[in-house]
């Protein structure tokens, strides 16, 4: 056994790199179907949609690119599913320069196409991507027509039948930021703060650290961390509304709960590298301390 | 012609001013300093009293600190336009010297070229960069699904490769941090994921003990998450606020100059 544990140690990265493509990729592909727990600001983020009305608007935001899609497009998808069978507008917009608008556009189409009796303009409205972030979402306090001038398609605000009575972020009953970076922090201090519109946040898992200080402080409403948060988000949907739930049992399409079966192997994978590595480590050490006395 | 008070004020401050200060400072080099200061003051001050002063002129729809908000979202436009200038300038010179890599900064300044002409495309025929009237991709629509994406998700899924192989080679229980460290990290990322479950998962007789367990490792996770980390978090979000904000007082009054730019003497 050590002799094997000293031969895997100078192991060529290369095998490293081919278990984790294997770990990672299989799951995916022949999904286990492990089970997924909710907690508690996920459920809270829940339930406050939950209690929306129908014609409320809830203002989604796309603050995120490619790089972060497998975490935040399924939670953005789903809230946008939420409110779409709860008969609350939505409104939307992209602060990511980075691709955020693509991403948004493609996931609006996909999920209006499932909702076959939507109308744009009516329940729901892209108002597209907009530069210098923390400057329009301060704006956003005295009207959304001075930053946003058109929607996505170039049409003026004032002409679209769902944007009258919505003058600015007060008449909004909350913002649901998918975010990467410091944009959903700007949301918190810029809209929630100033204005008080409530916030819930869909970070990266390696960014939703920072959020547990402004959940604690009473600033954020709820938070999805990363895709086990996009997964509890689909398993509590799934479950309230049982007509949502053929849109996560489908074994093609991408959804946060199948990807929670491939972070479960690959978090098994690098547990396993940490032990194997530790243990190689205090035998060596231990093996030093013996020779030297 | 509509002479609001807030509209005229800022046009002489931001307008009328830094013409003022370009004027003196083509006359004399040491004065080139003094409007851009009195600018940064002005642009600092005006929203920070217009959220003490309920004045219209101030903080109303139309009043000045709103319109400060447009006019910095048009300024951040401008930094992109600067971005872009500073790729093509960079690579350009790349290209040119034959430096090292240069045949990347070619494929740069292509792909730009390429997708910023689709967008531009876009914008003339009035398609936009999302679909085209019959549902199918615009060809801006088209490079970015097609290797903007990709490229960008390949990038980032790296690093799963890359935390994999450091975990092995490098996160070691050297001292007494570390290992503090090592130990959290490895709670969350077992309390983060259903793992008890999948190992005990070809033993049945082990299903509801690994259950439990996996509900007991998911509330200390999130007790890790919510209190030591949540306190810690707090703490380094006030001190970089406390930073941010001395520094931003630093700035207009007029103490820090670094963003200036100026020589020694000016």
């Amino acid at each position: 056994m050590p002799g094997f544990i000293d031969r895997m140690l100078t192991l060529d990265r290369r095998w490293i790199f081919l278990f984790v493509l294997v770990s990672v990729a299989t799951p995916i592909i022949y999904p286990i179907g492990l089970p997924v727990t909710t907690t508690g600001s996920t459920r809270a983020a829940f339930e406050y949609i939950e209690a929306l009305k129908p014609g409320d608007v809830v203002w989604i935001s796309f603050d995120y690119g490619p790089s972060s899609a497998p975490e935040n497009d399924p939670m953005a998808e789903a809230i946008m599913r939420q409110c779409f069978t709860k008969k609350v507008r939505v409104l939307v917009s992209v602060f990511y320069p980075l691709g955020g608008l693509g991403l948004a556009n493609s996931a609006v189409a996909k999920v209006t196409a499932e909702f076959p009796d939507l109308k744009y303009g009516e329940d729901y409205v892209n108002l597209g991507y907009k530069d210098g972030a923390a400057a329009v979402m301060h704006r956003l306090g005295d009207d959304i027509s001075g930053p946003f001038p058109t929607d996505v398609n170039g049409r003026p605000i004032g002409e679209i039948p769902m944007m009258r009575g919505i003058h600015d972020i007060r008449q909004v009953k909350l913002v649901f930021t998918a975010a990467t970076g410091i944009i959903g922090e700007w949301w918190i201090t810029q809209v929630h703060s100033q204005f008080g519109t409530p916030i819930i946040i869909g970070p990266t898992a390696v960014s939703a650290p920072k959020y547990y200080a402004y959940l604690n402080a009473g600033q954020l409403l709820g938070m999805l961390g990363g895709m086990k948060g996009a997964a509890e988000y689909e398993k509590l949907l799934a479950g309230a509304h049982p007509e949502l739930a053929k849109f996560y049992k489908t074994t093609r399409a991408f959804t946060a709960t199948k990807g929670m079966d491939g972070q479960t192997v690959i978090h098994t994978v690098i547990l396993a590298f940490i032990v194997l590595g530790n243990y190689a480590f205090f035998r060596a050490r231990a093996a030093k301390k013996r020779g030297a006395a | 012609m509509n002479l609001e008070f807030g509209r005229v004020a800022l046009v002489v401050l931001f307008g009328i001013l830094p013409i003022i200060g370009i004027a003196m400072g083509l006359r004399a080099p040491s004065l080139r300093s003094r409007i851009p200061i009195f600018i940064g003051i002005f642009a600092g001050f005006i929203p920070i009293v217009a959220l003490y002063v309920p004045k219209a002129f101030l903080s109303g729809e139309t009043g000045m600190s709103s319109r400060l908000d447009l006019w910095l979202i048009i300024l951040a436009a401008f930094a992109l336009l600067l971005g872009i200038v500073n790729v093509v300038q960079n690579s350009s010179r790349k290209i040119g010297r034959r430096e090292k890599g240069w045949p990347y900064a070619v494929v740069l300044l292509t792909g730009l070229a390429v997708t910023g002409s689709f967008g531009i495309y876009g914008a003339v025929t009035g398609h936009g960069i999302g679909f085209m009237p019959d549902g199918s991709s615009t060809p801006f629509k088209w490079v970015e699904d097609r290797f903007f994406q990709p490229l960008q998700s390949t990038i980032f899924s790296l690093l799963a490769f890359f935390m994999a192989s450091a975990s092995f080679r490098a996160f070691r229980a050297r001292n007494a941090e570390a290992s503090i460290l090592l130990v959290a990290a490895g709670l969350v990322m077992m309390g983060r994921v259903p793992l008890l479950e999948f190992l005990a998962a070809p033993i049945p007789p082990l299903h509801a003990a690994a259950a439990s367990a996996s509900q007991f490792l998911g509330k200390l996770t999130e007790w890790i998450m919510d209190t030591p980390n949540g306190a810690a978090q707090s703490g380094i979000i006030i001190g970089a606020a406390l930073g941010a904000a001395s520094m931003a007082i630093r700035v207009i009054l007029g103490i820090e100059r670094g963003y200036l730019g100026l020589g020694k003497g000016e």
